[in-house]
């Protein structure tokens, strides 16, 4: 090809990419776009995963999205009012759960916020009832959607489902039948009970204390249980009579 | 004996590596270590008890059901087996699974022993053979019936429902003094009528000189040919498990009893140790439990009575065996179904229920224990066999017979693809005609065996018929590892009578 052809084919080149090159404008709008993505995103991701209310009491393990969690089910599990008045919320479910949780070893306490994690967000992928109102985090459902969603577990025919939903709501009933008042409405509480003081108490300190801590000796021994059966109507044991007013 | 003068070690006591000579180690003060170690005090040996969890006094019990397992039971109390999925338990504490458990003490049906003898080659494990060693440690724990006063209504409906059937049923024998009644054996027994190993065995050791080292886990046995020369760990924090000091202690005898789900996984971090037969870890075995939950129109109180006061052994040929049961009620309620309005209502009805439970012979339900990576807890691998399904099926169906019989209003199955509630004996026949699957039952397994297992050929199973490991010449196993089977009956009594046996072994030997 001659050079004149060969620079008249490259100019034509660079023209048709000065064409195709945008201007100031679109690159405004491209910008505005990926901004306004971008943004959209971060507020989804803020809905889902984050801003989160502030827990009524601090907590001791627990997070504030475990928190909202444990409290939205436990609302759903146990309502106010009904056959034991206490709700779950009431009953300190989720304080409960902080407590439980702060107690378990490290594996275990992994298990367990993935469990809620799962829980959680499992509504992103299997929405409650309500259609778009439906695609929200578990905790940010109404009260009627979120007891659609734990039956739905409860009843399901997949066995890891129910496993899921049988774990979530264990937690949470223990939580409920912790709570003194729910005890005492059933009067399920604990009696008080003297307890015997026999020869190994005089040798075991009390847990993380040193053996040089031991104060008994001999002389607080007292008689072996006398095998008389509890009676109905005993004092409770401390912490689960009634509040005084 | 004052209070200084035994030679007890708790966490805070460890101020520096730990060095102990000794004629036997043996590790696990549960139901098998705690008798070893008696009864080798006894023969004038020096002993070292070596426990991982640190000792409970009633003042460190927890009545709630949560607490007290997050704090007595090892992984929270959260352990389960995969393949089919039941949750199971280990105590992590002095004394191990006996201050936890209902104190239920059976001995081995004679035809699970010649069962054992016929199967597994084994020529001195017959009723005749273990009746010296039962009886010994029945009259050590003052295990006899429990007593009508303290049965409470629960365990007595069970006891009216069988008789109007025609089933056998007894007042279940335990190792109490003293019961109360107050249904709290699984949390720790506030009235310190249950004889567990903290205050019997154990102290019984303490006196007779043997060294206790608390929150101590072992974590290797050390070897030398074909003999064990002791054992090496970490002190670990209470409740952590943070590890602190080391400590090692040689002997001229160990003796493992860290249970049947522990003592696999140490000799397999040991080294893969008495293993030439491939059996160690293999053979899990389950009694699987499952429970039902009678409806009564007037009020049980079922809080009230013995932890577990009744049971039938009727049934433990057509394998599977029915007891009482109480638990803190937020153990029970995690059973119930339904939730909102409709569990509430439910919860509300527990004052007015009875449960009772049947736990299954399930010898074809077999499974392993392996080391799980970086940890001292094991990966418990099990199945369900499908023929033994049916089984647990019949007798949550006898349990509903029971209930109806004892004048129950509804039963409450929890089994998934059926009702919920059941009104009447036809409406619970359902469960015999439905076809129920290992996943549709609320399952639990409380007594694991065989991971050691008692064989007469060295080339079957990992211990003798004296639990002693046919690889070496003084290592032994004392727990329920060493079952060739599951015995169809709670297995404590004859865990410890095994264990005296081979106590008494290791004396005449070493």
């Amino acid at each position: 090809m001659p050079a004149d052809a060969q620079r008249g084919e490259g100019e034509r080149r660079s023209q048709r990419l000065a064409e195709r090159r945008p201007g100031s404008g679109e690159i405004c709008s491209a910008v505005m776009f990926v901004g306004l993505a971008a943004a959209f995103l971060v507020w989804g991701l803020v809905r889902v995963f984050a801003a989160y209310p502030a827990p009524q009491q601090p907590a001791q393990v627990l997070r504030r999205r475990e928190l909202a969690l444990v409290s939205a089910v436990a609302d759903a599990l146990f309502p106010p009012g009904g056959a034991i008045p206490e709700s779950g919320r009431e009953a300190d479910v989720a304080g409960y759960v902080d407590r439980l949780v702060a107690a378990s070893q490290p594996r275990q306490r992994a298990l367990m916020r993935a469990l809620f994690f799962l829980f959680e967000h499992a509504t992103l992928i299997f929405p409650a009832a309500g259609g778009l109102r439906g695609l929200r985090r578990f905790s940010s459902l109404d009260v009627g959607a979120r007891e659609g969603v734990l039956e739905r577990w409860r009843t399901s025919r997949l066995f890891l489902r129910r496993l899921v939903f049988t774990s979530l709501r264990a937690l949470c009933t223990l939580g409920y039948f912790a709570s003194p008042g729910v005890l005492r409405s059933l009067r399920l509480a604990p009696y008080a009970i003297d307890t015997p003081v026999c020869e190994a108490d005089l040798w075991y300190p009390p847990i993380g204390a040193s053996r040089a801590s031991l104060r008994r000796t001999r002389a607080d021994l007292t008689p072996a249980s006398d095998g008389v059966p509890l009676a109905q109507g005993a004092p409770l044991l401390a912490g689960y009579g009634k509040p005084r007013a | 004996m004052s209070e200084r003068d035994v030679d007890l070690r708790v966490f805070a006591d460890y101020d520096r590596d730990v060095v102990e000579s000794v004629d036997v180690a043996v590790v696990g003060s549960g139901p098998g270590g705690a008798v070893v170690a008696k009864e080798l005090c006894d023969a004038g040996l020096r002993v070292a008890l070596i426990e991982e969890g640190p000792p409970f006094t009633p003042t460190e019990y927890r009545v709630d059901g949560g607490l007290s397992m997050a704090r007595t039971m090892r992984e929270g109390g959260l352990r389960a087996t995969v393949g089919t999925v039941m949750p199971t338990m280990q105590a992590i504490c002095l004394g191990g699974g006996s201050l936890v458990n209902s104190a239920i003490c059976n001995r081995a049906p004679d035809f699970v022993l010649e069962r054992w003898c016929e199967r597994f080659t084994l020529k001195h494990t017959t009723a005749d053979d273990l009746a010296p060693h039962y009886d010994a440690v029945g009259r050590d724990l003052g295990i006899s019936a429990t007593p009508e006063n303290v049965q409470g209504r629960r365990n007595l409906l069970f006891r009216d429902g069988c008789r109007a059937l025609g089933i056998d049923c007894e007042p279940i024998a335990r190792n109490v003094r003293g019961c109360r009644g107050s249904g709290e054996c699984f949390t720790g027994c506030r009235s310190r009528a249950k004889q567990s190993m903290d205050i019997t065995y154990v102290p019984d050791a303490l006196r007779g000189g043997a060294t206790v080292l608390t929150s101590a886990r072992v974590e290797v046995v050390r070897t030398s040919g074909r003999r064990a020369t002791g054992v090496a760990g970490h002190v670990v924090a209470p409740f952590s498990g943070r590890p602190s000091h080391r400590f090692r202690v040689d002997a001229k005898a160990v003796v493992l009893a860290a249970g049947c789900m522990a003592t696999p996984v140490l000799l397999a971090r040991s080294g893969d140790l008495a293993n030439r037969s491939g059996q160690v870890g293999r053979n899990l075995q389950f009694h699987p439990g499952v429970a039902a939950m009678g409806i009564f129109a007037e009020r049980v109180d079922p809080q009230f009575g013995a932890t577990q006061g009744y049971q039938s052994k009727h049934f433990l040929r057509d394998g599977f065996k029915l007891e009482t049961l109480w638990a803190p009620p937020a153990v029970l309620a995690v059973r119930m179904p339904g939730s909102g309005a409709a569990l509430k209502q439910r919860l509300a009805e527990v004052p007015f229920s009875a449960i009772w439970d049947a736990i299954g012979s399930c010898n074809r339900s077999v499974g392993r224990v392996v080391a799980r990576r970086g940890s001292f807890d094991p990966r418990l691998e099990w199945r369900l066999h499908p023929e033994d399904t049916p089984i647990l099926a019949h007798a949550l169906f006898t349990l509903a017979r029971i209930f109806f019989a004892a004048g129950a209003r509804s039963v409450l199955p929890g089994v998934h693809g059926i009702p919920e509630e059941l009104h009447s004996l036809e409406e619970a026949r359902i469960l015999e005609t439905h076809p129920i699957r290992p996943g549709d039952l609320v399952l639990g397994g409380n007594h694991a065996f065989c991971t050691t297992r008692m064989h007469g050929d060295p080339a079957q199973g990992v211990v003798d018929e004296l639990g002693r490991c046919h690889d070496f010449d003084n290592l032994y196993v004392a727990d329920s590892g060493v079952f060739p089977q599951c015995p169809s009956v709670n297995p404590m009594w004859t865990v410890m009578a095994l264990a005296r046996r081979t106590a008494h072994a290791v004396a005449a030997t070493h």
